[in-house]
């Protein structure tokens, strides 16, 4: 604090990014003002800053000029401000001493052809720049140590590969799943393109090593409450949801608790078979009965059964049939609660179909022969409702002209159920579907209505052409509307061939909607919960699209699978080891710096009114007694220096560390009032 | 002497002998100097015409182009062309015959009402790679034979579609911008001239030139500008039935739109002819259609 | 549907006419003969253009060899094969060079037009040719005036060919007869006279 009173040292240096910035502003007319600016001392330039000479040239000046304060006028702080620190630091002076104007993502490359412009512009940023770095100070970066653990939240494909990454890397990993089942979407489908595996083949080894980890602490039925806490330190509550059925651990706890006896739950399904309540399936996409009593579909894991609640009516018969040795049936089960400490979390919450039946042209929900794809996988699937056999909801008929119906909802920017974005895998499974039918049918061809087969991946190209091959007919052209044929239910696609240019009325047997993909609803407070932003079209946001697709905004959060963006079982998979090895990292690292940008409460200032307190998005603030006053304490790991408490409280009692009032009221001052100009 | 010639049964065509008989003439001459005994294959047909025949019914192409590799076959020598359409006839059907055991059989069949029977015994060369292929002739040794340079000529290539295309059941490799011919060319003293789009079609093929004239000229007009945008002095070809769309085709050109190009038009060999010291009347040129006298002049 | 329209008024029912294409429109086999004939798999046409692009008919006419492609795909026989652009291909296979499915479109082309042959669709050109291949073996014959000059240059007045040795001509005959090219021709022809 001491070099504060000092003469402010300035050193300018201007960057030319070649001609990136070079090109649009005059680079020697900006370092000639920058040198007539109060405090600043030296102002130079070179082609890159940011190569090793552009950095001596930094570390010279310091020592050689005895500077107390750094600008670079360049890029973005987002991909140089570490470099300038570091440089800033290796000269000797605190890394924070640094101030970077971004004269060519905010400048150059926006006026490109304004040279006279662009370079007033740049006086400007630097005038700024340098009224900051007159009133720098000395900050501290913050270490705190981090928990030995990690959550997963979801246990789809994503969330279990992430999960195994982490517990194989010998982090204890908590693996938490909405529903009574690990597995998620893929255990739904059938088969996976473009290899064609049988999908629960290659998941089912998968959930049984989840399963089976000494390191994964399995929580199925289970949702998260609350998040407390920041990176390294997270604390979760974790609501278990009621079950009414007991795993053979929850019956021994139960038996030394309370010692009633019972071996618990071993998947018999006695109880399935006396229950008398139906309702439809879930995982059967409704197309199928189940009991009030449950397991989620044949190869779940774990093999635990569930009472839907909402179902039960308590009659009491599968606690009869269940009998006495395995006891593992309590009606009166109630949510209950549990507290995890971790250090990192990953989430990986899936996705929906959107509701396509608001898609009133094409029929869904209005005509029985026109069924998602989802809806699909489950009807070709030997282990679904039908035992693999395709047949037409409204007669039991087998198909012979099936259409898909591709970006079903996709790219598609009305808004409402519409999306903007492409799913992604649409294309794929549909290329999938026909081939099934032509596999299983004989005689049956399925006709694509497509705007553009999207086949991207590794060997798919080379599986949309192999479908091709088998006979799939493809017609270039969106569906408009599909209608009905009120007596035989058969069902006219209509559209236009582009390719040839003219109006198509095809009548098919079946259609098949390749809906788009949304995220889940209960996204929204999830994000809300663990502070993720959503991007545009409402999935969760990286931190960055290209050099931190993994990671999120908040420290020690991290992304993986769908509820990212759209993609497909590789792409979720890729994601989640990369989720998993950054997740790990602060992990093994066992302790995270912070950049000392928090909020810092001046307490002889403060008068503890706790305003501030419902302001913070991070839950970073808290009201103390501090010798027999109430005042504002800042919890500092979890403030991200956002500056909404410091501009709201009215005592002017909040100091916004690294972006303090005079620095701002200086560079404001600066601008319009052409202050510190000699 | 003799000893030393290669000898290959010479498929005429109908184009070359009926309507450029220089083209004839000049192959069978200036072959002889290259080491190239070419034999006249006694009763061979029309190829049969790939595009206005083979477009009716593609088996009676076959079985006619087999016939004619058969007389071929009997005298167990190769054949060797100087026409490119001839050249997909004979040269495809002879290899795909030789892969196909269905088409074969089939044409076999046919042939079988004629006492023939196809082996897939020979092989078909069009003239103009047997004169590159340096296992029989080379560029050097048709340099060597050159007494009358062509110096101070520009001469552009046209090497036509069916000797080339489709490339994947060819052995000429690069279709888009090709240079052997240019080699060829400038073997005889005379610049080689690049031009615009140099690997488009004549115009003339696929029966439309009998079908749609208008629309074939206009083809072929779009070649003739090109070629006049770098002044070529003239074009040579493999083809005579490119050779009677260039040729005759500007006189209809002139006719139809009013162009006038006056660009004589001559088969390669007919060029190797007057570069080997042949009079423009051994290689009759006074049948070309377009005179051939401004480019006499400027070897003269 | 309003396919048919029953408006007993011809030139209101062409005016009007549905130009939508429907389910059974189609004709599979024609694509399967389509496959067969051409011997390339016209079925993978994936309608990238690049043959249209390549084509030098393209430019100076209506003719898409796309299209044809196109209505290979989806079994529209007639209407490809009474499309008159059918005959503008001048067999340059510049598509067939350049297709990235490594079909060849050209002779998808070739195939049809041996496809229409069959129901009596075809230019006179091209039966002309049939003709004087039938009876000279030649599809251009030789003439007088080239008789003259080929004489001049030390040639035989006739080529070698059939024309000096017409003993070869039936042989040509007999096969011709054999797919009854001749006669269909003949039939043609004199068919269009009327």
């Amino acid at each position: 604090m001491v070099e504060t009173k000092n003469e402010p040292r300035i050193g300018v240096f201007l960057c030319h990014c070649g001609t990136n910035i070079a090109g649009s502003i005059n680079i020697e007319e900006v370092k000639n003002y920058a040198k007539t600016l109060d405090g600043v001392v030296i102002a130079d330039e070179y082609q890159y800053m940011c190569s090793t000479p552009g950095q001596s040239k930094i570390i010279d000046a310091i020592n050689e000029n005895n500077l107390n304060g750094v600008v670079v006028a360049a890029c973005s702080p987002r991909l140089h401000e570490p470099t300038f620190r570091m440089a800033t630091q290796e000269g000797g002076l605190n890394q924070f001493r640094f101030e970077m104007a971004n004269i060519r993502d905010q400048n150059s490359w926006v006026h490109m052809h304004d040279l006279e412009g662009a370079t007033e512009k740049a006086k400007d940023q630097v005038l700024i720049a340098v009224a900051k770095a007159r009133m720098l100070e000395d900050l501290q970066p913050k270490s705190v140590p981090v928990e030995h653990a990690a959550l997963v939240l979801g246990a789809g494909v994503g969330g279990m590969q992430a999960a195994l990454d982490l517990a194989n890397a010998g982090i204890k990993t908590y693996l938490v799943e909405k529903l009574p089942t690990i597995g998620g979407r893929m255990s739904q489908l059938d088969k996976t393109f473009p290899t064609l595996d049988c999908s629960q083949c290659i998941l089912t080894p998968k959930m049984v090593d989840v399963g089976r980890h000494p390191l994964i602490e399995l929580r199925t039925y289970t949702e998260v409450e609350k998040v407390e806490g920041y990176i390294g330190n997270f604390t979760i509550t974790l609501r278990h949801k009621a079950r009414g059925v007991l795993d053979p651990d929850q019956a021994a706890a139960r038996a030394a608790a309370t010692g009633i006896l019972g071996t618990g739950c071993n998947g018999c399904g006695d109880c399935d078979a006396v229950c008398p309540v139906i309702k439809p399936n879930p995982f059967e996409m409704g197309m199928a009965p189940r009991k009030a009593i449950y397991i989620y579909h044949a190869q779940v894991m774990p093999l635990q059964y569930t009472i839907d609640f909402d179902a039960c009516v308590k009659c009491g018969l599968c606690v009869d049939a269940c009998g006495s040795e395995k006891n593992a049936i309590d009606l009166e089960a109630v949510d209950t609660f549990e507290e995890i400490k971790v250090g990192t979390c990953i989430l990986a919450i899936g996705f929906d179909l959107i509701p396509i039946e608001e898609k009133r042209e094409w029929g869904y929900k209005q005509y029985d022969n026109v069924i998602t794809g989802l809806e699909f996988e489950r009807l070709i699937c030997a282990s679904g409702p039908t035992v693999g056999h395709l047949i037409r909801p409204s007669d039991g008929k087998t198909p012979m002209k099936i259409g898909f119906v591709l970006c079903a909802g996709s790219r598609d920017n009305t808004g409402g159920v519409n999306k903007a974005y492409c799913s992604r895998f649409c294309c794929m499974y549909s290329l999938k579907h026909a081939h099934q039918i032509m596999e299983k049918i004989p005689g049956a061809v399925p006709y694509l209505f497509y705007m553009d087969i999207r086949s991207f991946g590794k060997m798919y190209e080379e599986f949309y052409y192999r479908i091709q091959n088998e006979g799939a007919k493809f017609i270039r052209g969106r569906v408009a509307n599909i209608l009905e044929d009120p007596i035989t239910k058969n069902l006219i696609v209509n559209t236009e061939d582009t390719l040839l240019g003219r109006p198509v009325a095809m009548e098919m047997d079946m259609v098949v909607l390749a809906a788009a993909v949304q995220p889940k609803p209960e996204a929204e407070h999830i994000r809300q919960m663990f502070g993720v932003s959503k991007s545009q079209d409402g999935w969760l946001l990286e931190a960055h699209p290209k050099l931190n697709p993994c990671g999120t905004t908040t420290a020690g959060i991290y992304l993986a699978g769908v509820c990212q963006g759209p993609k497909d079982i590789p792409d979720t998979v890729a994601q989640a080891e990369g989720a998993a090895s950054a997740a790990s990292i602060p992990i093994h690292m066992g302790e995270v710096q912070l950049e000392p940008y928090f909020a810092m409460c001046m307490e002889d200032l403060c008068a503890g009114c706790g305003m501030c307190l419902n302001q913070c998005p991070y839950g970073a603030l808290d009201l103390i007694e501090k010798n027999g006053r109430t005042v504002m304490e800042v919890t500092e790991a979890k403030c991200k220096g956002c500056g909404t408490c410091g501009g709201f409280c009215p005592g002017g009692a909040i100091k916004m560390q690294h972006f303090t009032s005079p620095q701002i009221c200086a560079q404001i001052d600066a601008f319009l009032l052409k202050g510190g100009v000699n | 002497m003799a000893g030393n010639m290669r000898q290959y049964a010479f498929f005429l065509g109908c184009i070359a002998p009926n309507r450029y008989p220089g083209c004839e003439a000049a192959a069978i001459k200036t072959s002889a100097k290259l080491g190239i005994e070419l034999l006249p294959l006694k009763g061979a047909g029309c190829c049969p015409a790939p595009g206005a025949f083979g477009a009716i019914d593609l088996k009676v192409w076959y079985a006619l182009a087999a016939r004619n590799i058969v007389l071929a076959e009997e005298m167990k020598m190769d054949i060797t062309l100087i026409c490119n359409g001839c050249y997909k006839s004979i040269w495809e059907v002879n290899h795909i015959l030789k892969h196909n055991d269905e088409l074969r059989d089939g044409v076999n069949e046919v042939l079988a009402e004629v006492d023939m029977e196809f082996k897939g015994s020979i092989d078909v060369w069009h003239l103009i790679e047997l004169y590159y292929d340096k296992k029989v002739c080379g560029v050097e040794k048709v340099r060597d034979s050159v007494v009358r340079p062509l110096t101070g000529t520009k001469i552009a290539a046209h090497y036509g579609c069916h000797l080339l295309k489709p490339k994947k059941e060819r052995h000429f490799g690069d279709t888009d911008n090709p240079m052997w011919f240019e080699e060829l060319i400038e073997a005889l003293g005379a610049e080689s001239v690049q031009y615009r789009n140099k690997m488009q079609c004549c115009g003339a093929g696929g029966g439309v030139r009998g079908y749609d004239l208008t629309h074939s000229l206009d083809i072929t007009n779009e070649k003739l500008i090109n070629l006049e945008e770098v002044g070529a002095d003239a074009l040579t070809e493999v083809c005579p039935f490119c050779q009677l769309q260039y040729d005759r085709g500007q006189v209809e050109i002139e006719e139809k739109f009013g162009k006038k190009y006056g660009l004589p038009v001559l088969h390669y060999n007919e060029l190797l002819g007057l570069a080997q010291g042949m009079t423009p009347q051994e290689l009759a040129l006074d049948l070309h259609a377009i005179d051939c006298t401004p480019f006499l002049e400027k070897i003269r | 549907m309003a396919k048919v329209k029953e408006y007993g008024n011809a030139e209101l029912e062409e005016k009007l006419r549905d130009t939508s294409y429907y389910t059974d429109d189609s004709n599979p086999q024609f694509l399967e003969d389509v496959k067969k004939i051409s011997r390339t798999a016209a079925n993978m046409c994936f309608q990238c253009g690049t043959c249209t692009g390549s084509c030098p008919s393209a430019p100076r006419s209506s003719y898409r060899i796309r299209l044809f492609m196109r209505k290979g795909v989806l079994g529209l026989e007639k209407e490809a094969l009474n499309d008159p652009d059918l005959w503008l291909c001048t067999t340059c296979y510049s598509c067939t060079d350049r297709c990235p499915r490594d079909l060849a479109p050209t002779d998808v082309i070739m195939a049809m037009r041996n496809l229409a042959f069959k129901f009596d669709i075809v230019p006179r050109n091209f039966l002309k040719t049939v003709q004087l291949i039938y009876n000279s073996g030649h599809g251009v014959p030789n003439n007088d005036v080239n008789r003259a000059a080929r004489v001049k240059l030390g040639l035989p007045a006739d080529p070698p060919t059939t024309h000096s040795y017409p003993e070869f001509i039936p042989g040509i005959q007999k096969i011709m007869d054999f797919y009854k090219m001749k006669e269909n021709a003949d039939r043609i022809l004199s068919e269009g006279e009327h």
